[in-house]
């Protein structure tokens, strides 16, 4: 049977049921489909809109998998640590040593349960080298749930310890091992004790603060700890109860806890997790996944330039399908399949890129995490998937879907317009595929919706100044530069388009650059020079007046030893605190446990008095001096009467004088501040801080030696680390955010193809008139150097008033204006800009005249 | 038989200035293996004709079968499906698929109509039309000439019943335009297939059984010589 035979017959067959669209189907399977929109897409890929929708995609893909991948593998190593990450089914915590009624409930309910003491100190070694660590006290029992793992050399192999380590010993986290040289049988000193190593940590269940720390662990005994004398009335530390049991034991003990209502003791469960770690995650994971946000978005508005010029293409092509008879239903399948493939082929090369991307976001946070990352699993990939098919369906699809619409007469004469989708379904389609990508991004339908009020708001306002710029260069009589401002005024929105869309990522970049440097530099700045460099704390009473003469005798002219207890404001002008609801989230948190207290005859340096009196040196009343901020959120007033809970003692007085405190001094400072006729007799730690010039490490060693219960933190290490890692965070998310830079490079390439046709035509009409491809050439790249001009220099200005806003208005630190970054922002803008364009832009003087003015192209 | 019959065909648009009548009472029929030539002045309605005689577009008024379907009965679809397989194409502007090359471009109407031997039977017809060494090459890489030897090939490889051309040597010069009308009407004899020609050129309506005129949208003449003065 001949093709006309067989298709005729399949119309016959057809004509009884009414002659509708679906009745008269061509012969067109699936197949043919698929091979045809495969055979059309391997060749109309080498076109530039389409390499720009795939860049475009798999840019989107990439920078969405980075942060995917990276979040997959922080939240592996969460869950890997879920299961055991209490170490029990529960447990209680307190800033004070486990009450009796606590330690009796337990027992009547029959659960097991184990101690852990927890807190800082400084271990040394028999060179004196010293190191700053977290103790881990451990009761016999240890881990209730879960398995401690140590390795019995450094690195090597690790097992399940049976026990905590013997009296006598201790377990050292193997980063120490090579600050002191230590291997197993070293002896280090800990307190009053020597202690040899046994073991290094592998493993621990129950690490606080899950794969973040600060300070590397040692693990010792219970025994030991009370031996060491490393702990006195007011030390501060953190004691746990872990307990564990069958039934409904802990479920009744819980109950009984709430019952309690007490503040200072936490009451958590393997369900509560670790929320200040997961939300520490989360709020990382939304940081990065905004900044990825604004590359997909950025890419979406390079979708839907590149999509436009496919629509144009794609509706001559179902035109002349249909002619040769293809139904709608056959070319819209065509294109659906060929947009499925390119999100595909994005999802993939977008994945791969992404993968590797997240090993370099690893690295750059790798001092966050204690333990290796596990690698990833493919579950990113969907998102990498969805990513693409949201982007293609939101920004493409309505206008693409568009290819069965044109008049199959255009075959016959092309001058008939082609039918543009309304643009409310256009920007309809797009806002929700924003939303959802947002949403999903973030983890928040309203942060989501934020973010497109914000980026649309930064991109307006961008395109608004950029359409001033234009508007204020075309002004330029320029010899030189007179084809290039023709460009500026013949096509103003499209290049301020251009301009906006590159300058948000330039901006973002930039401004991220100033934090980074100049923010952290300022930051460090503002500490004096002279500002103490270590702060001393849990000096016990009866070492006070030893520890000024060990100050003394080596010339250190420290800050007062200042005794710190721990009380908790109870009432104010004898009115229950929380009674009447919080005025803030900040006075909830300051009343409802205890905070440091302390007491002073005279105001220290760094305190000013600014309201009311400061007390006699010998007064015998309880008075109190408020900091001002405190007292302003709390609510305090001058004269009213507060009522501290201290240990099992109340202690009431009137408020006599308001602070300002200059916490940037680096002086130990209180909110609240006591008489010592009202204090003296309640249990206290002292704490101080001073300066040390020269050997430093000596001096480390001889506190700590000589005082074996101090712990000694050296404050330049600390704003070192505390810089290190906002320097690290910060340098994490700029990295997300070259991935806009690009996307607006995307926009700005799809930006020029949009006018390409028209580039085409001025072109072929200047190469006919005698203009040479040079000429053409070198007004291009004047053009796009301009554009890059005025991009460059608008994301820099920017970024600097807005680091200027961030640093003066809400930082209050001195902004000092970086001309290095501004030019190198203003140079980037224009190189960039320029390879963009002029690679662009290539075709166009590549193209034949006559190719041009025949419509061929 | 007729392959074409067109009872009382109008064609009207609406402008700014109201309705325009583009065509008028037009009556027209063909039969299987004749061959007309549609003339007339630019402008004057030969290619919206031909639009509606293929079924590219539809009528505002008036009866339109085309193989026995009424045209005018069915919609876009429909009349896409009466094309496939049974009706060929070549455009003044060769119409090909960029994308595609030139062996792709014939396999198209055949893939459409679901024919499976389609890339045996488009070599087939590009070696008849000469360029069975280009079939791998993109239109871009190709001739004016050799583009419409393409869309010749492509449309007789459905082997059609009825062949509309619309100025098919209009993009060409004249000795590529030569070879493009003995290809066509040498295949198309061998088919005995019906054709459709509009064109402004006079030696090729020369060569048709009947000439027609088109004149401000209305047809003139079923003569069956060719009227002097016809041809602009």
């Amino acid at each position: 049977m001949s093709t006309a035979e067989s298709v005729v017959k399949g119309i016959g067959n057809n004509a009884g049921a009414g002659r509708s669209v679906a009745a008269a189907a061509s012969a067109t399977t699936l197949r043919t489909e698929f091979s045809l929109a495969l055979r059309q897409l391997r060749r109309e890929f080498r076109l530039s809109e389409y390499l720009v929708l795939i860049f475009a995609l798999i840019l989107s893909v990439a920078a969405v998998t980075s942060v995917g991948f990276f979040a997959n593998r922080v939240e592996r190593a969460m869950a890997a640590q879920a299961a055991t990450l209490l170490a029990a089914d529960a447990v209680v915590s307190s800033p004070a040593a486990i009450g009796t009624d606590v330690r009796d409930k337990l027992a009547e309910l029959q659960l097991t349960t184990t101690e852990l003491v927890e807190f800082p100190s400084v271990v040394l070694n028999n060179a004196g080298d010293t190191a700053l660590v977290a103790v881990k006290a451990a009761g016999d029992a240890y881990p209730l749930r879960g398995e401690l793992r140590i390795s019995d050399e450094l690195y090597g192999s690790d097992r399940a310890a049976s026990a905590v380590p013997a009296p006598g010993e201790i377990w050292i986290d193997p980063r120490i091992a090579g600050t002191l040289g230590a291997e197993v049988g070293t002896p280090l000193f800990l307190g009053d004790l020597e202690l040899t190593v046994s073991g290094f940590i592998a493993f621990e269940p129950d690490r606080s603060g899950g794969v973040f720390q600060m300070a590397p662990r040692v693990i010792m005994s219970m025994p030991d700890l009370t031996a060491s004398g490393l702990l006195g009335e007011g030390s501060r530390a953190r004691y746990r109860m872990l307990m564990a049991g069958e039934g409904d034991g802990v479920s009744q003990f819980a109950d009984w806890i709430e019952a309690r209502d007490d503040a200072n003791l936490r009451f958590q469960t393997v369900e509560d997790g670790s929320p200040a770690v997961r939300s520490a995650l989360l709020n990382a994971r939304r940081f990065l996944g905004l900044a990825a946000a604004v590359a997909v978005l950025l890419s979406g508005a390079a979708v839907a330039l590149a999509a436009r010029q496919i629509a144009v293409r794609d509706m001559d092509t179902g035109a002349l399908m249909r002619a040769f008879g293809a139904n709608a239903r056959s070319v819209i399948r065509i294109v659906l399949i060929r947009l499925a493939l390119l999100a595909l082929m994005a999802a993939v090369l977008g994945s791969l890129i992404g993968f590797a991307a997240q090993y370099a976001l690893a690295g750059l946070l790798t001092q966050f995490f204690q333990t290796e990352l596990p690698p990833p699993t493919l579950v990113p990939l969907i998102g990498g998937i969805s990513c693409a098919a949201l982007a293609l369906a939101g920004f493409c699809l309505p206008v693409i879907s568009r290819a069965a619409t044109a008049p199959v007469i255009r075959v016959l004469r092309r001058d008939l317009p082609l039918a543009q989708p309304s643009i409310w379904v256009v920007i309809g389609s797009a806002l929700v595929a924003m939303l959802l990508l947002l949403t999903w991004l973030t983890h928040d339908v309203r942060l989501g919706a934020l973010l497109i009020v914000g980026v649309v708001a930064v991109v307006g306002i961008l395109w608004l100044i950029a359409r001033a710029l234009v508007a204020l260069a075309a002004r330029v009589r320029s010899p030189a530069l007179r084809r290039a401002l023709e460009g500026l005024r013949r096509r103003p929105g499209s290049i301020s388009l251009q301009i906006s869309a590159f300058s948000v990522g330039l901006l973002a970049l930039l401004l991220l650059a100033i934090v980074r440097t100049d923010v952290l530099d300022t930051w460090q700045r503002q500490v004096p020079s002279d500002a103490p460099n270590f702060f001393m704390i849990n000096i016990q009473p009866q070492d006070v007046p030893a520890m000024a003469e060990f100050l003394e005798a080596r010339n250190i002219d420290g800050e007062a030893l200042y005794p710190m207890i721990r009380g908790r404001l109870e009432s104010i002008n004898e009115k229950k605190v929380g009674e009447d609801g919080y005025r803030n989230e900040r006075m909830r948190r300051m009343t409802e446990r205890d905070f440091n207290l302390t007491y002073q005859a005279r105001v220290n340096d760094s305190n000013k008095v600014i309201a009311g009196e400061w007390w006699p040196e010998d007064t015998t009343e309880t008075l109190f001096s408020v900091e001002e901020e405190f007292a302003s959120e709390t609510g305090i007033e001058l004269g009213d009467t507060l009522q501290f809970k201290i240990a099992d003692r109340t202690v009431s007085g009137k408020v006599t004088s308001l602070r300002e405190v200059e916490w940037e001094s680096f002086s130990p400072n209180f909110f609240v501040v006591g008489t010592p006729a009202g204090f003296a007799d309640l249990p206290a730690s002292f704490v101080t801080s001073l300066r040390v010039e020269g050997e430093q490490g000596n001096f480390v060693r001889d506190v700590v030696q000589q005082f074996p219960s101090v712990t000694v933190i050296e404050i330049g290490k600390m704003i070192e680390r505390v810089t290190g890692i906002l320097n690290r965070a910060a340098l994490a998310v700029q990295y997300v955010f070259v991935f806009t830079l690009l996307a607006g490079l995307l926009v700005l390439v799809a930006a020029v193809l949009a006018t390409r046709r028209e580039r085409f035509h001025e072109a072929a009409i200047l190469r006919t008139l005698g203009a040479s491809r040079r000429y053409l050439s070198a007004s291009m790249s004047r053009e796009f150097l301009l554009i890059g001009l005025l991009a460059g220099v608008m994301g820099s200005t920017i970024a600097s008033l807005v680091a200027w806003a961030v640093i003066e208005l809400v930082m209050e630190f001195e902004y000092h204006f970086n001309p290095v970054i501004w030019v190198l922002g203003t140079l980037l803008g224009v190189i960039a800009i320029w390879i963009a364009g002029v690679i662009a832009s290539r075709p166009v003087l590549k193209q034949s005249p006559l190719a041009v003015i025949r419509s061929q192209v | 038989m007729h392959v074409i019959e067109a009872r009382d065909l109008s064609k009207q648009v609406t402008t700014t200035e109201g309705d325009l009548a583009i065509l008028q009472g037009v009556d027209f029929t063909l039969n299987a293996g004749e061959v007309v030539a549609i003339v007339g002045p630019s402008g004057s309605g030969k290619s919206t004709l031909l639009a509606l005689l293929a079924g590219l577009d539809s009528a505002s008024g008036g009866q339109m079968d085309l193989l026995g379907e009424s045209l005018h009965e069915l919609d876009e679809d429909g009349r896409a499906a009466v094309r496939a397989g049974q009706v060929g194409f070549v455009f003044q502007s060769f119409q090909l698929l960029p994308g595609l090359t030139a062996i792709e471009n014939v396999m198209l109407p055949l893939e459409l109509a679901g024919v499976t031997d389609a890339r045996e039977r488009a070599a087939e017809q590009l070696r008849k039309v000469g360029l069975a060494e280009r079939q791998h090459h993109l239109p871009s890489q190709l001739s004016g000439g050799e583009q419409q030897r393409v869309a010749v090939a492509r449309a007789f490889v459905v082997e059609p019943k009825v062949l509309f051309a619309d100025e098919p040597t209009g993009n060409l010069d004249r000795a590529s335009g030569d070879m493009i009308v003995e290809l066509m009407f040498s295949m198309r004899a061998e088919r005995d297939c019906a054709l459709v020609l509009v064109t402004h050129d006079q030696r090729l309506a020369e060569r048709c059984d009947r000439v027609l005129t088109m004149d401000a949208g209305v047809l003139h003449g079923a003569a069956e010589a060719v009227q002097a003065g016809a041809l602009q």
